[in-house]
């Protein structure tokens, strides 16, 4: 059976291995560079982080983007190879040649799928490792690794996400029994659940920590957290966290009148502002998820997607073993 | 000696429409079987169900013994080649004999080369670009490397030119001959000459029922018409009939012999 599998996608196994390697020198290549650069940073500014963040950003423009590839490439696997795995066989009848061979479709299933299902780790491992490499030195200069984009292209979730997008393709092709649709299914499925995901869920994969300060000083979260919402709170529980637009309805009338004149453009201090929201109980506040939770949320992220895709794969047996063929 | 295909009262329904009704046939051992009866008759239902493919609605099937069935034992024994010949079009001949090794039990690969060989089909070339009467061959020659103990055919010949066709029925009468009575064949064709060359038995399905079916030269003895034989082929066509007509219609008001 394994023989099968290695014969049918032989051709393709290695593009993708050039592919993937072509991929690996760019990162590697441009990681370096960056590091190099990192480094000098490092030593012209003597550790102080305040010298560190007025540097200019280690990277800008297209070059940012590139983490990018550990999303790309799941999701890619995910539409040409599972995808097709069951729909383009029963598309070309094939399923009439394998499935009259001395192995139960179960066997026929648990071996293609087991395989694609394994690639897609490998490959979702690769270039997750290159672009966590690779992105040290961004996430050490702007502190960001628990950032969205940042969280989501680094780490262990993009194992996950190659897992899911895999099992999904699989999945649709077995349902809809034609190829096409399937990488539609795939490619939008998977934008969709990463979407709702990593908009709407992961905040609450723990209770945000809310931390409160006094309004006239700031507050930052210890290590590379990552900042939900960040403003000041009245004592009578109205929250600013978007700037002036919301803060000036909301401000009691004895502080807006402190307010600078718009004809002072930046010269206009906001210090009187503060003092006197003080004064009437403001505090500003900072939810977060702490640094620490780092690793947690990787976990969680990628184990709801390993869930997610097992369910998938659990539809395919059953309807591979129910459907006539 | 126990049949090696009886069915009771095997039925296929498709949602609303009934592919195959209440099909009670018997094929014994060592025969070869022509499975005839006009489009949508049910044939390739009737052949899918045998061969574990397709899952009844109703009635049983029994097949070598057994019923047919998800399991390596069962498939062992079973050679089913569907109608549109599938074949891994990239792949070579060479390719799909090392596959069927891997898959399968008791393969005779050997047995595929030489058959291929003999016919001068290229091993090492994909598929896809050989023509349609040696693809057939391929696929037939693979069927038959399984070494199986019942041959399920439907349709292989109805693409394949005459030549090929003669070739095709010739490979197989030789691996019936070659099995000494350890292989059946069931071979649905619309090509009634040929299965009266190749076949000693016949499925007659028309309208998804069962028309007739039985010992071929039995039939023929039985539906004499005024003491002169009638052929295999107006047999078939007066059954054949059914959905428009009452079945034999045809025979039996000129006199059926009984």
């Amino acid at each position: 059976m394994t023989w099968l599998v290695w014969r049918q996608y032989r051709a393709q196994a290695a593009i993708a291995s050039v592919l993937l390697a072509a991929a690996a020198a760019v990162i590697l290549a441009d990681g370096l560079q960056i590091a190099s650069r990192w480094h000098a940073m490092l030593v012209s500014c003597a550790g102080n982080s305040a010298c560190l963040q007025q540097q200019s950003p280690l990277v800008n423009g297209v070059v940012s983007d590139l983490p990018y590839i550990s999303l790309i490439v799941p999701v890619v696997l995910g539409m040409l190879w599972g995808a097709p795995l069951v729909a383009h066989e029963l598309e070309s009848r094939t399923t009439d040649f394998a499935w009259a061979q001395s192995v139960t479709r179960t066997r026929w299933l648990t071996v293609k799928a087991g395989w694609l299902l394994l690639a897609a780790t490998a490959c979702g491992g690769v270039i997750a490792a290159l672009t966590t490499w690779w992105s040290g030195p961004v996430n050490a200069q702007s502190a960001s690794a628990f950032a969205p984009g940042q969280f989501d292209t680094q780490g262990i979730v993009p194992v996950g996400y190659a897992v899911f997008a895999m099992a999904l393709g699989i999945a649709a092709g077995t349902v809809a029994r034609r190829t096409l649709p399937a990488i539609a299914v795939a490619l939008g499925g998977f934008i969709a659940l990463r979407l709702v995901i990593a908009d709407v869920l992961r905040q609450h994969y723990m209770a945000a920590v809310t931390t409160y300060y006094n309004v006239t000083g700031s507050y930052t979260p210890r290590g590379q957290a990552w900042v939900l919402a960040q403003g000041a709170v009245s004592s009578t529980g109205v929250t600013v966290s978007r700037g002036f637009g919301d803060l000036v309805p909301a401000l009691p009338a004895s502080c807006l009148r402190l307010l600078p004149a718009p004809a002072a453009g930046k010269n206009g201090s906001m210090n009187a502002v503060f003092s006197c929201m003080q004064a009437h109980g403001w505090r500003g506040f900072v939810t977060y998820q702490p640094a620490g939770r780092y690793w947690p949320f990787q976990g969680i992220e990628t184990g709801i997607y390993v869930l997610l895709a097992a369910a998938l794969i659990a539809i395919t047996f059953a309807v591979v073993r129910r459907r006539d063929a | 000696m126990s049949a090696a295909i009886e069915t009771h009262e095997l039925s296929k329904r498709y949602r609303r429409v009934s592919a195959l009704t209440e099909c009670t046939v018997t094929v014994p051992q060592g025969r070869v079987c022509a499975l005839v009866g006009p489009n949508g008759a049910g044939k390739t239902t009737l052949l899918r169900m045998l061969a574990g493919l397709a899952r009844p609605t109703g009635g049983t099937a029994t097949v070598l013994d057994g019923v047919p069935r998800q399991d390596p034992a069962f498939l062992a024994e079973i050679g089913f080649l569907a109608q549109e010949i599938p074949l891994y079009r990239r792949l070579s001949a060479e390719d799909h004999i090392r596959i069927g090794a891997h898959m399968n039990p008791r393969w005779d690969g050997a047995l595929a080369r030489t058959q291929l060989k003999e016919l001068r089909i290229p091993l090492g070339q994909r598929v896809g670009t050989l023509s349609g009467g040696q693809r057939a061959q391929v696929a037939l020659a693979l069927t038959l490397a399984k070494r199986p103990r019942l041959l399920l055919l439907d349709e292989p010949v109805a693409a394949l030119d005459p030549l090929a066709r003669r070739n095709f029925l010739a490979t197989l009468t030789a691996a019936v001959a070659d099995a000494g009575g350890g292989l059946t064949v069931v071979l649905s064709s619309h090509l009634i000459t040929d299965l009266q060359r190749v076949c000693d038995h016949l499925i007659l399905l028309a309208a998804s029922r069962v028309q007739l079916f039985g010992d071929i030269a039995a039939l023929l003895a039985r539906h004499k018409v005024q003491g002169k034989h009638v052929t295999l082929e107006e047999l078939v066509l007066a059954y054949m009939g059914a959905d428009e007509a009452p079945a034999g219609r045809h025979l039996t008001t000129v006199g059926e012999d009984s």
